[in-house]
């Protein structure tokens, strides 16, 4: 092979990937966190307990549900309410919940649980402590819990595809975490391994109330018929994952943990940077692939959603896998850099659904070369947040150029280019969008608009005589956030969304798609252009498998020859 | 009662917002505040005394002029804020070996995180002086020098001084995970917060939170 031949493969530029429409396309991969938390569970054979099961029969009570590390014992402890149907909301302004939970750090004894009780059922309006990590709750699905009790009570298993049509018996709404609500930092947990990668606290909080979830619907069918009631059927209870619906809440987050960001993107380019840098392909790892892409084109076909711009994706996506799946019967793998050529295929011919999709499908059976970068996707933006007053101005400007070049493009005397206005309603303290012509919220505005206030500064620097970015910010304090960020920028190339995130074409969505394709969501079922419903852990090994299973290979549906 | 950190951070920065500072101000007051609190320090009181203090004044009243020696507001008290500000971004100035002199400062115990990451920036240690306490930042951690306990909680400081510090004196600082605020001071950072948030509308509810197809089923 001549040298010659060696392309340069570099990450693809942030211009390209921070776009919101192809954020709003991600999957997940192998990096993701509920991922990472499963192998590290089997890697280190974290042993499980359901300590207290104390429901009565018309579901009310309290569990506890216990992991041990090697280190440490963390327990979910699990409230369950009879909670009425017209209470009954995923919303953040909904004040009751059919079960509630925290995660506690330890084992908690009756005091803690008289405790938790009296504060736990509240949510917001309660109050946890340093020894609780997390603070959460879920809601039944309307659709299937009444059905599978019923099943079950009568001796009969349900559906499977009635399972599949929803595919979980709860949803979660908000999982708290880091500090909320009285719950200990996240700096707190900083030296314990098994919580050094992002939302682990959170991942097995859900992880540990999918399976409490499972044993209180077997609970609710034998108080209902003690004696007749079935359990449910292995095969079926894994086809359950846990639900969850997640608003608008979780997008700002993004635009406010600037190097985390960063740090998640940066993880998953370089993965795919690796894989198109392989010279060859092993004809074990091709077979690997084949399989997987096979997986995730069933996986597409069994995705569902009301959504009219979910189903166009979809189709796209059900295209894109056909597509994959006859190249693949044709390209020639034995190729110099196939998995490169592959990937140059894939972008010249896939919508951004298939691309993304490709993304993770070339991480997959790559795991000896790029799971170490799981160990690069946290991030202290306490290292990031400090202005360097030392710039000279000129060099600010260049950065905004750089970094913002897209937003100076726009023309924002335009109202549509800042119809939307994000702030903080007074009611429950949340973030909400508005339209910024129509409401009287300016006063209100949280920043969360990078590229129109680094457009604003821009114009401000040229006319600026100052020659360092500390005289300029004397002067100009107004410019002293987006100053930060864009130095930030400078130096972790993925921190910034490139995209007007204040539009009045904004999806919302885009930006919880992505950030929950990182959590490892699949499904994802948006309900309006502000708020998503996702499966977390269908198919997944529960705790009790975890030692008898593989950890790693139930994200993808199997497929038909090799499976159930 | 006991907060997380990250509750105080968030708290304070929304209440130096509430209170009329510009966001980049009021993310580096929150940070302050919860820098105080982690070592034991009252900082949510003292953001909340000097939030009442500062109300409705303006920034170019309050910041320093840098210009001059020692620095000095235009009308009547430095704002610790605009002053940790701009000390940090002369941290450069602070690493030649320069030292700043304030003049009359309000509630000059707001300084010295920011004399923590001016010393970090810096890469040398820094200590911060007025009348009572000095405080050593960097090498080996912060050491408080407190001589008078009322000069940490001092409404004002007519003199102030920033420099190279020669040798640590005085008790480490403890670094805690948790603060605990006195509820006055979170009253009133909670009313200054509160001047961020819109009032809930019919439309707010109906739009603004995301609803849309059902979500009880």
């Amino acid at each position: 092979m001549a040298e010659a031949e060696t392309p340069t493969i570099a990450l693809r530029a942030p211009d390209t990937v921070m776009k919101l429409a192809r954020l709003g396309a991600f999957h997940q991969t192998r990096l993701s966190f509920m991922r990472q938390l499963l192998r590290r569970m089997k890697a280190e054979q974290w042993r499980f307990e359901e300590r207290v099961f104390d429901i009565d029969t018309n579901g009310v009570g309290h569990a506890v549900y216990v992991a041990h590390t090697p280190r440490h014992s963390y327990s979910l402890v699990a409230f369950s309410h009879d909670l009425p149907a017209d209470q009954r909301s995923d919303r953040v302004i909904a004040t009751a919940w059919d079960a509630t939970f925290t995660l506690f750090d330890g084992i908690p004894d009756e005091a803690d649980i008289a405790r938790l009780a009296k504060n736990v059922p509240r949510q917001e309006g309660g109050r946890v402590s340093e020894r609780e990590l997390s603070l959460s709750r879920a809601n039944r699905s309307v659709r299937l819990w009444d059905y599978v009790v019923d099943r079950l009570a009568a001796g009969k298993q349900p559906d499977a595809r009635k399972i599949a049509e929803v595919g979980y018996l709860m949803r979660t709404t908000a999982v708290y975490g880091s500090g909320k609500f009285g719950a200990a930092d996240r700096d707190a947990l900083a030296d314990r391994p098994e919580f050094r990668a992002p939302f682990q606290v959170e991942m097995l909080s859900v992880y540990l109330t999918r399976a409490f979830v499972m044993d209180l619907v077997e609970h609710m069918a034998r108080v209902r018929a003690p004696g007749q009631a079935l359990a449910l059927d292995p095969v079926l209870r894994r086809r359950f994952g846990i639900g969850n619906s997640t608003g608008l809440g979780m997008a700002p987050f993004l635009i406010t943990h600037p190097a985390l960001l960063n740090n998640w993107v940066a993880s998953r380019e370089e993965a795919l940077r690796r894989v198109r840098a392989l010279p060859e392909a092993p004809r074990a790892t091709v077979s690997a692939f084949r399989q997987t892409a096979a997986r995730a084109r069933i996986h597409a076909h069994g995705w569902r959603s009301e959504h009219p711009g979910q189903q166009a994706k979809l189709e796209d996506l059900r295209a894109d896998m056909l597509a994959l799946t006859e190249h693949l019967d044709t390209a020639d793998m034995t190729a110099p850099y196939p998995w490169d050529r592959l990937w140059r295929w894939g972008e010249a011919t896939l919508s951004l659904e298939g691309q993304e999709q490709l993304v993770s499908l070339l991480l997959e059976p790559h795991g000896d070369l790029v799971d170490d970068l799981c160990e690069t996707m946290s991030a202290d933006e306490e290292d990031n947040w400090r202005i360097d007053g030392a710039m000279p101005l000129a060099d600010l400007r260049v950065i905004i150029e750089d970094v913002y070049g897209w937003a100076l493009a726009i023309d924002w005397s335009a109202k549509p280019a800042q119809a939307r206005i994000w702030y903080t309603s007074e009611e429950k303290l949340e973030p909400r969008m508005g339209e910024r012509f129509e409401e009287p919220l300016a006063p209100y505005e949280q920043p969360l608009c990078p590229g129109r206030d680094a457009a604003l500064m821009h114009a401000a620097l040229a006319a600026s005589d100052a020659p360092t970015v500390a005289e300029f910010l004397l002067k100009h304090p107004e410019h002293r956030h987006i100053a930060r960020r864009a130095q930030i920028a400078a130096q972790l190339p993925y921190a910034e969304i490139r995209d007007n995130t204040i539009d009045a074409s904004m999806m919302p969505i885009d930006m919880l798609r992505m950030k929950l394709s990182f959590f490892g969501a699949c499904h994802f079922d948006p309900r309006s252009d502000r708020w998503v419903r996702i499966n977390m852990y269908q198919n997944a090994p529960f705790p009790e498998d975890l030692a008898r299973n593989a950890a790693d290979d139930w994200t993808l549906p199997r497929l038909p020859e090799v499976g159930e | 009662m006991s907060w997380s950190l990250n509750e105080i951070e968030a708290l304070a920065r929304k209440a130096a917002r509430g209170g009329g500072m510009n966001w980049g101000l009021a993310e580096e007051t929150g940070k302050a505040t919860r820098w105080l609190c982690a070592a034991g320090w009252p900082g949510a009181e003292t953001l909340a005394a000097l939030l009442l203090a500062q109300d409705s004044v303006t920034w170019d009243a309050v910041r320093p002029r840098t210009d001059a020696d020692p620095w000095a507001a235009r009308d009547g008290l430095l704002c610790p804020s605009a002053a940790g500000a701009a000390l940090t971004d002369r941290a450069r100035d602070l690493a030649d070996g320069r030292t700043i002199i304030m003049a009359a400062t309000a509630r000059p115990l707001l300084l010295v995180p920011y004399t923590a990451w001016a010393a970090d920036l810096a890469g040398r240690p820094l200590s911060i002086r007025w009348p009572g306490v000095t405080v050593t930042c960097g090498g080996d951690g912060v050491f408080a020098d407190i001589a008078d306990p009322a000069a940490l909680t001092a409404t004002r400081t007519e003199t102030l001084e920033i420099g190279p510090a020669e040798h640590a004196t005085g008790q480490p600082l403890p670094r805690a995970h948790r603060g605990d605020l006195p509820a006055g001071a979170v009253e009133t950072l909670t009313a200054f917060a509160h001047r961020t948030y819109a009032p809930g509308t019919p439309e707010s509810r109906a739009s603004g939170a995301g609803a849309g197809l059902t979500d009880n089923d």
